[in-house]
C-alpha cells in the first residue's frame, strides 16, 4: 500500500471509529492491517475532542505486539469483570507512563476492564493514598507504593503471593514470582513477612561519568570512595567552573537530599539505625560520611542545595558535571540528543566500593546498607477495592515479563524488576549509545541491584523521617546553621529518636 | 503640567521598561515551550538564539505539526493530551465565576442597602471564612463529597470554587454598591418602582464595572486553584494546575511540556479579561474617589 493510501485509509478508519460507526475491535483489526497495532486505539482514545484525521501522531503506536498466549488467557478469565473500572494512583514514572500512554489499550481490549490511571507527583500520590486508606473508601483499586511507604501501607493491601496461591483461576500462567530479582523483593516489596506489592520499577543509584572528560584527564573509573572524590577534585581543578567535579540533589527538606545522604553514609560503614533501633547517623562512621560529603560538595555547582533530582539531572544533561552517583533512570535521557548536550558521552559503572559496610543485623528496621541507594516501588492491590479481582489481573499483566519488556524498550529508561527482562533480546537490541531510550546502562543497573543495593529501613514513621525530619536538618546543616556535622547529626538523632519512640 | 520633550522621552522609556519587566517572564516562559530540552537550561541562557520547535505542543496536545517524534514515553503518560483538561478548566472557571457573581451580587446589594440587626457582624463573618486555611477543610470536603456523589464531578468543583470565591466577591461588590448613591434608589422607590426593579434597571448597570472586576478575580482564582481541584478529583476531570503537576516526574520535570500547557492556559484567561476589559478598567477605578 502506498503511503498516501495508507494515510487515507487510516484517516477513514479513525473517522469511523470516532463517529461510533466502528467498534473498538474492528478499529483495531483495521489499524493492525496498517501495522499500527492496538496502540492506535490509545492515541485516538486520548485525543482532545476525539481524533482528527491527519493531525495525530501514529509513530508511537507501532511495533507493540503483546504475547498472544497471555492476552488470550486474559480475555478468557476476565469475562466476569468486563465493564468494571479500576483506578490506579501513581507517580509519573517511566513504567506508569508507558502503560498509560501505549500499553493500557491492549489490556482494556482483551479484558473489557477499563483502567483509569491518575498520574501525580510522588508527594501527592502519598496524600491521595493516605486519604484512601484512612477512609477505607476504596477510591483506588491499585496503589503505587514507594519503597519507603511499605510499612505504612502493609495493612491496607492484599499480599500478592497469597492472592496468587488462593485463586488459581486468576493466577496468570508463567507469571513466575521467582523471576523478580531477589534483592528487589526484599528491598522494595516486603514488610516483615508480608509482600506488600509486586516489584514495579527500580530507580537505583549507579555511577555515571563523562567518558570524554575522563579520557582527556586520564582518569580511571573509581572503585573506592576516595577515588570517586579524587576524580571529582581532578575534574574540578582541570575543567572548573565550566565542568564541575560532580553534582548533587541537595534541596533542603526534600527527599532527594536524604537519598544522597544515605549513599555516603552506607558507603562509609554507617547506617541510619543501629540494632537498638536508635538513630546511628551520628556515630563515627556517620560523621566520617558527613566530612566526605562536605568535601565532595566543594566540587559541585553552587546550585545543588536548591536542586532535587530534576536539577541534578539537568546539570549533567547540560554538560556541567563530570561524574555523578545517582539514579540510573537518568541515563537514557542523557543519551537523547534532543534533551541533552552529552548524548553518547556518558558511561555507566557500578558504584564505588564502600570503605566498610554494615550487615543487616548491625542496623535496625530491616535497613540494608549499600552504596546503590534504591528508590523502587511496588504495585499493590488495595484491600478496600470493590474490583479486587480485576485489579489483580491488571497488576499481574502490568508486572509480567512481556509488559516489562515493552516498558523498557519504549524508552522509559527505568530498570526492569525481572531477571528475564534484562536478558530479553528486544531489550538488549536497544543497548546503543546516543539514542533516546537506550538500555546500554542496564547491565550496570542489574549488577548494582545484585551486589551493591542499599535499602532504607521499614518502619511506619519512615515516610515522615525521610521526607521531612532528616532532609530539613541536613538542609540546615548545608545552609550553615550548625557549627559542625556532629551538631547536625546529634540534632537529627534527637528528633528521629523522639518520633520513633512515639 | 506641560512636559518637556526630554521629560516625555524619559517617561516613555520608564513606561517601556516597566512593560518589559512584566512581559519578560511571559516571553521567557513562551520560549521555554518552544525550545528543545537541551536548550532550556543552557548556560548562558538562550533568550533569542534557540532552535524553535513545536514538539512540546505536539506532546502536550497529542497532535502532529511536523516535528517528528519516535516511540517515546512522555511525561504524564497519556494525560498529556491536555486539550480536554483545558476544557475542564474553562467549564469550571466560567461556571463557578457565574455562580459566585450572581449570588454575591444579590447578597452584596442587600448588605449595601438594607439594614438588619448584626449586619456588621455578618459582614465580618463573611470575611472570616476567608481566614480559614483551605487545607483544613479539604479533607473533610473529600468525605462529604464522596458521600454526596460529588467527587470527581464538574458540579462538585464548581460548587467549591464558587463557595471559595463568594466572600471576596460579596465584600468587593458591596463596596461597589456602597459607592452608588442611595438617593437614586430612593427616588425610584418613591416613583413606585419595586426594590428588585431598582436593582435590575438602575443599580446593576451602574455597578457593571465592579461586577466585571469581581468576575475577573473570581475567574483567575478558580483558574489557578490547586488544592481543592486536586483533592476532589481523580481521573474524571482535572484542571490545568493539577495536570501541570504531572510533568513533575521521577526523572525530572518536563519544563517544555509544562511551559506549552502554561502558555496555552494563559489564552482563555487572557480572552476572558479582554472581553470584560472595557468594564474592568471602569470597575478598578470605581470608588477611587470618595464623595
Amino acid at each position: 500500500m502506498r503511503d498516501s493510501d495508507r494515510k487515507l485509509y487510516l484517516a477513514s478508519v479513525t473517522d469511523r471509529y470516532v463517529r461510533g460507526e466502528l467498534s473498538r475491535r474492528n478499529f483495531l483489526r483495521d489499524a493492525s492491517k496498517l501495522g499500527l497495532g492496538a496502540g492506535a486505539l490509545g492515541l485516538t482514545a486520548s485525543m482532545p475532542f476525539g481524533a482528527r484525521g491527519g493531525l495525530f501522531n501514529t509513530a508511537a503506536a507501532a511495533e507493540i505486539v503483546p504475547d498472544a498466549d497471555m492476552m488470550a488467557w486474559l480475555k478468557d478469565v476476565a469475562k466476569p469483570f468486563a465493564g468494571q473500572t479500576i483506578r490506579l494512583a501513581t507517580e509519573s514514572t517511566p513504567p506508569s507512563n508507558a502503560i498509560n500512554q501505549h500499553l493500557k489499550p491492549f489490556f482494556e481490549e482483551a479484558t473489557g476492564i477499563n483502567v483509569e490511571i491518575e498520574v501525580l507527583p510522588l508527594e501527592q500520590v502519598l496524600q491521595k493514598l493516605t486519604l484512601d486508606v484512612a477512609s477505607g473508601l476504596g477510591t483506588y483499586d491499585l496503589y503505587y507504593l514507594d519503597q519507603s511507604w511499605m510499612a505504612s501501607f502493609s495493612g491496607d493491601v492484599i499480599d500478592p503471593r497469597e492472592k496468587y496461591a488462593a485463586n488459581s483461576a486468576l493466577a496468570m500462567p508463567n507469571y513466575n514470582f521467582d523471576d523478580f530479582l531477589v534483592p528487589l523483593v526484599d528491598g522494595i516489596s516486603m514488610y516483615e513477612d508480608t509482600m506488600v506489592g509486586v516489584p514495579y520499577d527500580i530507580p537505583i543509584f549507579i555511577y555515571m561519568y563523562r567518558k570524554d572528560v575522563y579520557d582527556e584527564l586520564g582518569l580511571k573509573v573509581a572503585t573506592t570512595m576516595d577515588e570517586f572524590l579524587a576524580n571529582a577534585q581532578a575534574i574540578q581543578k582541570a575543567k572548573g567552573p565550566d565542568i564541575y567535579g560532580t553534582t548533587g540533589q541537595m534541596k533542603s527538606g526534600h527527599y532527594s537530599l536524604e537519598c544522597d545522604w544515605t549513599a555516603w553514609l552506607w558507603g562509609h560503614g554507617g547506617s541510619i539505625f543501629g540494632p537498638d533501633s536508635k538513630f546511628s547517623g551520628n556515630d563515627d562512621a556517620g560523621l566520617e560520611a558527613m566530612e566526605y560529603w562536605v568535601k565532595l560538595k566543594e566540587n559541585m555547582p553552587p546550585g545543588v542545595t536548591s536542586w532535587t533530582w530534576d536539577g541534578q539531572g539537568q546539570s549533567v544533561g547540560q554538560g556541567i558535571a563530570g561524574q555523578v552517583l545517582s539514579w540510573g533512570e537518568f541515563f537514557p535521557s542523557w543519551d537523547n540528543p534532543e534533551s541533552s548536550r552529552v548524548s553518547g558521552l556518558m558511561e555507566a559503572a557500578v558504584p564505588p566500593a564502600p570503605n566498610a559496610l554494615r550487615t543487616v543485623e548491625q542496623t535496625g528496621f530491616g535497613e540494608i546498607p549499600g552504596v546503590g541507594h534504591q528508590g523502587g516501588s511496588s504495585l499493590a492491590v488495595s484491600k478496600y477495592s470493590k474490583s479486587e479481582d480485576a485489579a489483580w489481573l491488571f497488576a499481574q499483566w502490568a508486572t509480567s515479563a512481556d509488559t516489562q519488556v515493552f516498558i523498557t524498550t519504549l524508552g522509559g529508561g527505568t530498570g526492569p524488576t525481572r531477571t528475564s527482562v534484562y536478558d530479553d533480546a528486544r531489550v538488549k537490541a536497544n543497548a546503543k549509545p546516543g539514542i533516546p531510550g537506550t538500555t546500554r546502562h542496564l547491565d550496570v543497573v542489574r549488577d548494582t541491584i545484585d551486589n551493591h543495593m542499599g535499602s532504607e529501613p521499614d518502619l511506619p514513621e519512615w515516610a515522615e523521617l525521610a521526607n521531612d525530619t532528616i532532609p530539613v536538618e541536613l538542609g540546615r546543616f548545608f545552609a550553615g546553621e550548625y557549627d559542625s556535622p556532629k551538631a547536625a547529626m546529634d540534632s537529627i538523632a534527637d528528633k528521629v529518636d523522639k518520633i520513633v519512640a512515639g | 503640567m506641560v512636559l518637556t520633550p526630554a521629560q516625555r522621552l524619559l517617561r516613555a522609556i520608564a513606561a517601556w521598561a516597566v512593560v518589559l519587566l512584566f512581559a519578560f517572564p511571559i516571553y521567557y516562559w513562551i520560549t521555554v515551550s518552544l525550545k528543545l530540552g537541551r536548550d532550556i537550561f543552557a548556560i548562558p541562557p538562550k533568550i533569542f538564539n534557540f532552535e524553535a520547535s513545536a514538539k512540546s505542543y505536539e506532546e502536550v496536545f497529542g497532535i502532529s505539526l511536523g516535528f517528528e517524534q519516535g516511540i517515546a514515553v512522555l511525561p504524564g503518560g497519556g494525560d498529556f493530551y491536555m486539550a480536554p483538561r483545558l476544557m475542564d478548566s474553562i467549564v469550571i472557571a466560567v461556571c463557578s465565576t457565574a455562580l459566585a457573581v450572581v449570588i454575591a451580587t444579590l447578597a452584596a446589594y442587600a448588605l449595601s442597602r438594607m439594614r438588619f440587626r448584626g449586619q456588621h457582624h455578618f459582614v465580618f463573618w463573611i470575611l472570616s471564612t476567608r481566614m480559614m486555611p483551605p487545607v483544613a477543610v479539604a479533607i473533610p470536603m473529600f468525605f462529604i463529597y464522596k458521600d454526596f456523589g460529588l467527587l470527581d464531578t464538574y458540579s462538585g468543583v464548581v460548587l467549591v470554587h464558587a463557595l471559595m470565591n463568594m466572600p471576596l466577591a460579596v465584600l468587593l461588590l458591596k463596596s461597589f454598591f456602597d459607592d452608588i448613591p442611595k438617593e437614586i434608589d430612593e427616588a425610584a422607590l418613591i416613583d413606585g418602582a419595586s426594590r428588585f426593579l431598582v436593582f435590575r434597571k438602575l443599580v446593576l448597570p451602574m455597578a457593571m464595572g465592579g461586577i466585571a472586576a469581581t468576575a475577573v478575580l473570581c475567574f483567575i482564582f478558580s483558574w489557578t486553584e490547586f488544592l481543592f481541584a486536586l483533592t476532589l478529583t481523580q481521573t474524571g476531570l482535572k484542571t490545568v494546575p493539577v495536570v501541570s503537576s504531572t510533568f513533575v516526574t521521577s526523572t525530572g520535570t518536563a519544563w517544555g511540556n509544562m511551559a506549552a500547557l502554561g502558555t496555552a492556559a494563559m489564552l482563555p484567561a487572557f480572552v476572558f479579561i479582554l472581553l470584560v476589559q472595557k468594564n474592568l478598567v471602569r470597575g478598578l477605578t470605581l470608588g477611587s474617589v470618595k464623595q
